[in-house]
């Protein structure tokens, strides 16, 4: 049999995925309908999937196959996003989507499971290779992984992998944990962690900046950059998750993983290839190089903030603690700031500004690289030609990189002012990016775990993060403290403002 | 901005081009002003009759993904020398954005006795260090004894090979040229690309890949005399099937109709088997359906447009390996 498929032609192809089945757990909750089905239907749309290639869905709700297709159908069609939708195209996908009904706490599940796979490998030839996809409620994870365990279907004849969705615990210890039980099912390298922020073009394109130019390298390092402010801000509240968010809050929320992984993508060394393990090792190895903070160092270096109600356009916004669900005393943190340090040679005494929060003024995520002035001011000063070369990168909504500089004003004189060189993703390749979703599972289905975390990067950042909650777990806040719609606390402007810094508005 | 009559002068073009970005950035609102965008020279070679509507609309589509300083060259059959151009600019505001976009354009008009003189006005016209690439859309262009002059100042040129007839005489040719190192691209190879990608999945499947080298026949079903296209794949095909050790003979059959490009049927079919290995069957509405291993899969065949056929290839500036092997292979296949 020859071992690789002689037609492949990569400068002209998509990457092709292997034969598989993916088996969703939690099939009928949101992520499933919002994400996971409409990025799979675009990825059949795309041809980009095998033929035989397959879904089983599998949650408590009992269902027939034909009723789980009209479900995921209406899903697709409401959530697919900038995508047509085509009936021969999902007909074709939809006869290789299956369901089964049961409770992930029944042992008897996983036996039954095992038989369905066997019966989809037979009539789809999926060649023994299954995909887990994690969707339930993460008090469900120990269950399915010991499941998954008892039952033996981690093993089969093809390969077997696990997608689970964040949170990777809730602290280092739980973290350990969950890691542990599943290692009883699957090998490491098995588990995919996704984080879909990695799976954004602009995150995959700091890689791309960095390490494919070699004009931004030199510039990397403690030498010349200033300070690094890494922002999420979302402009919307709790919307209706206050119960959920009020036992975890932006710090475990946002910072522990997504935001301390763009930060790793930002400050990591070149990786010597670009195979998984690689990038992942450099990654890891910078996580693992962030400071933590000792107790009487928390309060000077982090702030925690809770949005109060706010009147915003003409519109009564109710603050976090009037928000269903919630207690009225919470002590969530709907904001947090944090000041990290990376102690090695690149980054030493170089501050990395991380903050997240709900109902600040719009939905924006950026990475500003702020460089030292000029060594010497030799044009007449004033604000503007004073102004910082900045580096941004906005991951989202408008995906780019923006250079900031200054420039000598048309005229007599030496008058400067700053400009802006602009790149646009979008605009400048005006094809379609592909969702997260579909970068991610396609690169589980091929078994590219690069954009993947890997559990000594989850505890590295658990180790950092959970010495700040610990700190802020016994300390009262005098919440609300900030409006909704404004860029956070006072002191947050406070932290940046005792180095002399002061946060870039996105 | 027009030119002296019979002649231009490169620097006049270049001048009026910075006079055009000024003018641009002055129209632009606020402090957005306009953003210049370029990753390449391409230069469209095109017959004066050529419909300029659609070579306008073609290069506006590609400019937002391949933005470009464009240079338009229409020809004249016309003895007497003559040349004249005139430059503007294609833009475009992404939506949702405050900023416009825009890219160069300049067209010339020139007789078919100018084009000795052509190159000399081009190069200085093409953008340094980025790639030049000639679409050349008419083979009586092509086929001009100057030709290789203008060519000779692109990395690439791009053709159609289902524009010249006899499609044995088009890839011995096209063949030649490649094998004395000029890079070409031709859009009938372009077209395959779904077809290929098709097959290329199915045997992406470990099961289908062990049934390869049982593969002993390849029947492909054409509209009419057996086009490029067809050649291209079964070209292709066999070269794959080769590294199985396997020597399948190839079947072309013409099921009439237009456009004679457009394939309807590739099968592979292994001795003793009622049913293909696997089959592609051209389907209704851009649709084509995948028959493999007892599953029917239907599958979305995007419109071969000019611009999604220039789309795919400007994104290759460089050596196309695959297609150079298919292009000599080809041309042996359709002589033999």
């Amino acid at each position: 049999m020859p071992l690789e498929n002689p037609f492949q032609d990569p400068l002209r192809f998509e990457r092709r995925v292997p034969e598989c089945a993916m088996v969703i757990f939690g099939a009928n909750g949101d992520l499933t309908k919002r994400k996971l089905l409409p990025a799979l239907y675009r990825l059949a749309y795309e041809r980009r999937l095998d033929a035989g290639f397959a879904v089983l869905g599998i949650s408590r709700t009992p269902m027939t196959d034909d009723q789980f297709r009209e479900k995921m159908l209406a899903s697709v069609k409401e959530f697919l996003e900038d995508s047509p939708f085509d009936a021969d195209v999902w007909t074709a996908f939809a006869q290789g989507v299956f369901y089964m009904a049961g409770n992930f706490d029944d042992a008897a599940l996983f036996p039954a499971l095992d038989a369905r796979l066997k019966a989809i490998d037979a009539a789809r030839h999926t060649g023994g290779n299954v995909l887990f996809y994690l969707s339930a409620q993460p008090s469900q994870y120990i269950p399915i992984a010991q499941g998954i365990a008892a039952a033996n279907v981690g093993k089969g004849s093809g390969w077997r992998r696990i997608v689970i969705e964040k949170p990777f615990g809730h602290d280092l210890a739980s973290a350990q944990t969950l890691s542990a039980e599943l290692h009883s099912a699957f090998e490491e390298s098995e588990v995919y962690r996704i984080d879909h922020y990695l799976g954004k073009e602009t995150v995959q394109n700091i890689l791309a900046l960095r390490f494919g130019n070699g004009i931004f390298e030199p510039l990397w390092n403690r030498r010349y950059v200033n300070h690094v402010q890494i922002t999420a801000a979302e402009s919307i509240g709790v919307e209706g998750r206050g119960a959920y968010y009020q036992e975890a809050g932006a710090l475990r929320d946002m910072i522990q993983n997504h935001l301390s992984q763009v930060m790793a993508t930002i400050a990591m060394e070149p990786s010597a290839t670009f195979r998984p393990d690689s990038v992942r090792d450099e990654r890891s190895k910078l996580l693992r190089s962030i400071r933590v903070m000792k107790p009487d160092e928390v309060l000077q270096n982090t702030v925690s903030g809770q949005y109060g109600p706010a009147h915003i356009g003409g519109e009564d916004f109710p603050g976090f603690r009037q928000e269903t669900g919630v207690k009225p005393d919470a002590q969530t943190d709907t904001y947090a700031a944090v000041t990290f340090f990376v102690d090695n040679w690149r980054w030493a005494g170089v501050p990395f500004y991380l903050r997240s929060g709900k109902h600040l003024p719009k939905r924006v995520t950026e990475i500003a690289i702020q460089f030292n002035a000029a060594p010497l001011a030799i044009f007449n000063s004033d604000e503007t030609t004073t102004a910082p070369n900045l580096l941004i990168l906005r991951i989202q909504p408008e995906e780019g990189i923006s250079l900031k500089f200054l420039s000598k004003r048309p005229g007599s004189g030496m008058k400067l002012r700053p400009v802006s060189m602009d790149f646009n993703y979008g605009s400048s390749f005006g094809e379609r990016s592909p969702s997260a979703y579909e970068t991610l599972l396609l690169d589980a289905i091929i078994g590219d775990a690069t954009l993947y975390t890997r559990q000594d990067m989850v505890e590295a950042s658990w180790a950092v993060v959970d010495a700040i909650q610990h700190v802020w777990d016994n300390t009262k806040f005098d919440f609300p403290n900030y409006a909704a719609g404004t860029w956070g606390p006072k002191a947050a402007d406070d932290m940046l403002a005792r180095r002399g810094h002061v946060w870039r508005q996105p | 901005m027009g030119a002296a009559g019979g002649t231009i002068a490169p620097d006049r073009i270049l001048h009026d081009m910075a006079d055009l970005w000024v003018s641009l950035g002055k129209q632009g609102e606020g402090d957005a002003g306009v953003l210049r965008a370029c990753s390449m020279t391409l230069v469209v070679a095109a017959e004066e009759s050529d419909d300029p509507q659609a070579i306008g609309e073609t290069l506006a589509a590609l400019m937002p993904e391949h933005p470009s300083r464009a240079i338009v060259i229409r020809f004249r059959a016309e003895d007497r020398r003559s040349l004249a151009a005139r430059v503007f600019a294609q833009c475009w505001m992404p939506f949702g954005h405050r900023q416009q976009i825009c890219c160069e354009q300049i067209e010339i008009t020139a007789s078919d006795a100018s084009l000795p003189d052509l190159t000399a006005v081009v190069l200085p016209l093409t953008v340094p260090d980025l790639p030049v690439i000639l679409w050349c859309r008419s083979p009586r262009i092509f086929h001009l004894p100057a030709f290789p002059q203008l060519a000779v100042i692109a990395q690439k040129v791009v053709l159609d090979s289902a524009a010249f007839g006899d499609s044995a005489a088009v890839l011995g040719e096209m063949s030649g040229a490649a094998a004395a190192g000029r890079l070409l691209a031709d859009l009938s190879w372009t077209r395959l690309t779904r077809w290929r990608e098709l097959i290329a999945q199915i045997f992406e499947n470990r099961g289908q890949l062990a049934n390869l080298p049982l593969v002993t026949d390849i029947m492909i079903a054409h509209r009419a005399a057996t086009p490029t296209t067809a050649y291209y794949l079964a070209a292709w095909l066999i070269d794959g099937i080769a590294t199985t050790g396997a020597r399948p003979r190839v079947q072309f059959r013409s099921d009439g109709g237009e456009p004679a490009w457009r394939l309807s049927r590739v099968e592979m079919r292994a001795p003793g088997s009622a049913d293909a290995i696997a089959s592609i069957a051209l389907a209704e509405r851009h649709a084509a359906e995948v028959r493999v291993g007892g599953l029917l899969n239907k599958a979305l065949l995007p419109a071969l447009t000019d611009y999604a056929l220039m789309r795919e290839e400007l994104a290759i500036p460089g050596r196309d390996p695959v297609f150079e092997r298919a292009l000599a292979a080809a041309s042996k296949l359709a002589l033999s």
